[in-house]
């Protein structure tokens, strides 16, 4: 047994809460709630369920938790590893180091212990038969391979991730209830799996208790919950959305990390969407490509459906020719984007915003498209809904775009809120008498101003026209006219100008001082409190704009207006937003916008964006 | 005096706009055989939806069935579109004309996995051997051998796209000539007729590129060397039977979904349009014999339907309302309470 007093380690934030232990057995400052948990594993060990239980039982104490699944492309074998943060002050990017490690896994080992800062507590398995020579840290060695063996000898490796449960429990002082209710949870309905997983972390907690001498310095503190409160993935929250919003063709090619966007809604048609002779009312397709699930959705937005697919970069790609018809035939339809990080295959499992320029301009060509971006788990679930009105508003193919990490993490709500407007099922003409009352109809005339034109659907037999990406003119028919074709893009150009303030409008929060602000989106919203906590500590007053839709809202441009200095902070190598606003902002403001963007795979560090800002902020 | 159809509409009402194609084309001729059929079968143009990609074939939805909507697409996409309005009202007719070279190269893909879902549509293949509209280059369903106007023969096996369909377990599959006027009508409404996947790979000869005598494809070949596997005859549902004129000597009937008939007079008495192998064995033959067998070649009506395996509300989907398109607000509540718990 390895067991070895360390000096009292503070972290690294200077925020941390010390607090005086009451407890029995310890006499020092606690710090409470805010710390790093890494554990790495190999893949495909069960090693999810373990992280999850221990999230789950901090979430069920009240603590404020967060926690990134880093995996990789792979199915059992390779590396991963599970950030878990816990902070009172809401925190929840992976933080920028690492307070309590656990090594389970002998692949990651050596690099994995190198990278320690000193006086990090480390809790290994044993049973690895690896070194472990890092004296400046808290050494905790337990046999957990040996210990699950004797539960279950088949299952021993499975059980073995149990163990750092239970030891993480006891150093931390994670409720046993809340342990109790996470596994069962975790398991549900699975007696056998809880029983002895179960007996594993008590093994676990006894086995610590017994044998490591230790005061652990960090500690978890019940907060008082807010009993609505649980956690869930963005990926399953745009699932849900869709269905309230009334997605009737979902069509899908599996690609990571959107496939949970589909199965999801997979998962739930049987219970939400149902008719009374057990009918559904949405049909699901597993198509055989991107190409094809993109078309499936333009046919049936075309035939009045709400259709949607779901994929990633690689999948945009390949639906890009589709995405142009959808612009130039005016046919509404959805795609979400999941961002993964490319170009080309990329990290497939790990997250960025570096599609973002990609989807407003996606196809050959002049074309626009809209994009809803959400930054929150709430936003994901009413995103998912109100994009089918747009869509159907604009007459045109929307995007959601959303990331990995906001996606396949898990992420706190308070519940979701019931949609609080009717389906817009934008203009859609269905009978003689509305077709009679409109001067001079043409599929593609603009009588009302905003570029938005009426339609009719097949089937209705009111005014048949045969769709098309060729040229055509205002009734639809082919035309190779100048003239008709200046117009009709100068007319597309002004119907998704005119959609920018009717689109989500971003959420801005303003500091009197105007004298910084930061625009950024999506799951950036994650990390950017801490940001701003540490830009504040560098005694800058910060306000922030989270950019909820292209094209922007002109409030972003406001926002630029009244600050005298702006960044665009992004997790992209480019500076993909920023780009959009060069091109697009008045020529007076652009000297005053600057560009942060950083993407290495990972969910966004604070420390990083932050000392990126400062040095942008100097050199400016 | 005016000829109207069972529902009392003039053939008129089934016509389109005027074609661009070259004068001759077989393509023209195809889409007076869908007007027909369409108007004979007495279908409303307003329940047919006409769905085509690109090339000379996919421009042909402008010159027929004007009274219908219709979407011209992308280039061998035109079945993945016609699979999402399918799933959205199932209660259209869909039908489809594609080329060789939208189908049989860039399109592939898609017509396979529409075949393997059985979706319910008409997909006519106006098949001539070369991409017209890019000025005579072979497509992939060319055979070894044959020769187009310009250029040297053709050295690449085909793909047939009927044996192919069958193989992939396709519910209907037949081979038309475009000049084969009788033919050709009967098989389009039995399509019509039929609830499933129907293929009719027609043979239609480019006059501008391909109709050389060295082409197996021209005009002067196809005639010659036309392997009839049976006289068909189609009874509508709506029609006496009497009113029909009988033919002599053997023959078969094929009931279709919607009550009406499709008679085979059998000719090679030896084709079991009910198996996969012997329809197999009659189009290997024909190509062996360098002739093109014709008729139909497969026929299975106990397939499900793409909509039929999902189980879809027996109300076209775009029929649905709110009410029951966006579940409660207690079923949330219900799904919240779940989460929490």
């Amino acid at each position: 047994m390895v067991m070895h007093k360390t000096q009292r380690h503070r972290g690294d934030y200077a925020s941390s809460r010390f607090v005086r232990a009451l407890g029995t057995k310890r006499e020092m400052e606690k710090i409470v709630n805010d710390f790093v948990i890494n554990v790495a594993t190999a893949n495909g060990t069960g090693s999810q369920s373990s992280n999850l239980i221990i999230l789950h039982s901090m979430f069920e104490m009240g603590v404020p938790v967060s926690g990134k699944n880093l995996f990789p492309s792979n199915i059992s074998g390779l590396p991963t590893w599970f950030i878990i943060r816990a902070s009172d002050k809401g925190y929840q990017a992976p933080g920028d180091g690492t307070n309590i490690q656990v090594l389970m896994n002998k692949d990651t080992w050596i690099k994995d212990l190198e990278a320690l800062e000193p006086g990090s507590i480390v809790i290994f398995n044993q049973d690895v038969k690896l070194p472990v020579d890092r004296h400046d840290c808290t050494l905790l060695g337990m046999p957990m391979t040996k210990m699950a063996r004797k539960i279950n000898a088949k299952l021993g490796k499975l059980i073995a991730n149990m163990y750092y449960v239970g030891a993480l429990a006891y150093l931390l002082d994670i409720d046993e209830d809340a342990i109790a209710r996470a596994l069962e949870a975790q398991f549900s309905g699975k007696e056998k799996a809880i029983e002895i997983n179960s007996q594993a972390i008590l093994e676990g907690r006894e086995f610590a208790e017994e044998n490591w001498e230790f005061d652990c310095q960090f500690t978890v503190e019940a907060r008082e919950k807010d009993p609505n409160s649980f956690l869930i993935e963005g990926n399953e929250a745009i699932a849900l959305g869709s269905i309230y919003g009334g997605i009737t063709m979902l069509s899908w090619y599996p690609i990571t990390p959107s496939s949970s966007v589909a199965e999801g809604i997979i998962k739930w048609l049987p219970k939400l969407r149902v008719d009374a002779d057990g009918g559904s009312t949405c049909a699901v397709i597993q198509a055989e490509d991107e190409l094809a699930a993109a078309g499936m959705v333009l046919g049936a937005g075309w035939a009045g459906g709400r259709g949607m697919t779901c994929t990633s970069g690689p999948g945009i790609s390949l639906m890009s020719e589709f995405i142009g018809l959808f612009y130039f035939s005016e046919v509404p339809g959805v795609i979400w984007d999941v961002n993964r990080v490319g170009p080309s295959t990329g990290l497939p499992t790990r997250t960025q915003q570096a599609d973002l320029s990609m989807l407003y301009e996606a196809s050959h060509g002049d074309t626009q498209h809209i994009v809803l971006i959400p930054g929150t788990i709430d936003e994901c679930f009413e995103f998912g809904w109100r994009v089918f009105d747009y869509a159907e508003r604009f007459q045109t193919m929307v995007f959601g775009f959303n990331d990995l990490d906001l996606g396949m993490n898990r992420w706190k709500t308070s519940g979701f809120k019931y949609p609080d407007m009717p389906m817009d099922r934008g203009k859609v003409i269905k009978t003689q008498k509305e077709m009679d009352s409109i001067p001079n109809y043409g599929r593609y005339r603009d009588v009302d101003g905003d570029g938005v034109a009426y339609r009719t659907l097949p089937g209705s037999g009111l005014d048949p026209i045969l769709y098309r990406g060729t040229g055509h003119d205002e009734d639809g028919i082919y035309s190779e006219d100048p003239q008709v074709y200046n117009d009709a893009m100068a007319r597309l150009k002004r119907k998704i100008n005119g959609a920018r303030n009717h689109l989500p409008a971003p959420v801005v929060r303003e500091e009197e001082q105007k004298e910084l602000g930061v625009i950024f989106y999506g799951s950036m919203e994650n990390t950017i409190v801490e940001i701003d906590d540490l830009l504040g500590e560098s005694g800058l007053s910060v306000s922030t704009c989270r950019v909820r839709a292209l094209p922007l809202h002109s409030d972003v441009e406001d926002f630029v207006r009244r600050h005298d200095r702006t960044i665009v902070l992004e997790i992209n190598r480019d500076g993909q937003l920023y780009g959009i606003i060069r091109k697009e902002f008045p020529v007076d403001l652009i000297h005053k916008i600057h560009s942060v963007a950083y993407s290495d795979g990972m969910p966004p560090r604070a420390r990083v964006y932050t000392e990126m800002i400062l040095r942008v902020l100097e050199d400016n | 005096m005016l000829r109207l159809n069972v529902l009392e509409l003039e053939k008129s009402e089934y016509t389109g706009g005027k074609s661009s194609l070259c004068p001759g084309c077989g393509h023209d001729q195809i889409s007076n055989n869908i007007i027909q059929a369409a108007w004979e079968n007495g279908v409303h143009p307003e329940k047919i939806a006409k769905m085509s990609g690109i090339g000379c074939s996919s421009k042909t939805p402008a010159y027929f069935l004007g009274k219908s909507h219709g979407f011209n697409t992308v280039h061998g996409r035109m079945p993945s579109v016609t699979t999402g309005a399918n799933m959205v009202n199932k209660d259209l007719t869909f039908l489809a004309v594609s080329g060789d070279g939208d189908t049989a190269s860039i399109g592939i893909g898609q017509f396979v996995h529409a075949i393997r879902r059985n979706l319910d549509m008409v997909y006519i293949v106006e098949n001539n051997g070369v991409y017209g509209l890019t000025k005579g280059q072979y497509s992939a369903t060319v055979e070894k051998g044959s020769k187009k106007k310009k250029g040297v023969a053709n050295e690449q096996a085909p793909i047939d796209l009927c044996a192919m369909a069958i193989n992939l377990g396709c519910s209907f599959v037949a081979r038309s000539f475009s000049g084969s006027k009788k033919q050709l009508t009967a098989l389009i409404k039995a399509a019509i007729s039929h609830r499933g996947m129907a293929l009719i790979d027609v043979i239609s000869p480019c006059v501008t590129f391909a109709n050389n005598d060295e082409s197996y494809r021209s005009y002067n070949y196809v005639k010659k060397n036309d392997e009839v596997l049976h006289i068909l005859d189609y009874i509508p549902h709506f029609s006496p039977i009497e009113e029909v004129e009988v033919p002599e000597g053997e023959y078969e009937e094929v009931s279709l979904f919607d009550g009406s008939t499709l008679r085979l007079e059998t000719l090679a008495a030896d084709h079991d349009y009910t198996d996969a192998v012997s329809a197999l064995s009659a189009i290997h033959q024909s190509e062996k014999d360098e002739r093109h067998v014709t008729g139909l070649l497969y026929y299975n009506e106990n397939v499900p339907t793409a909509t039929d395996t999902l189980g879809l509300s027996e109300t076209p989907l775009v029929e649905l309302t709110e009410e029951l398109l966006r579940p409660s607000p207690d079923s949330l509540d219900e799904i919240n309470s779940g989460f929490r718990s």
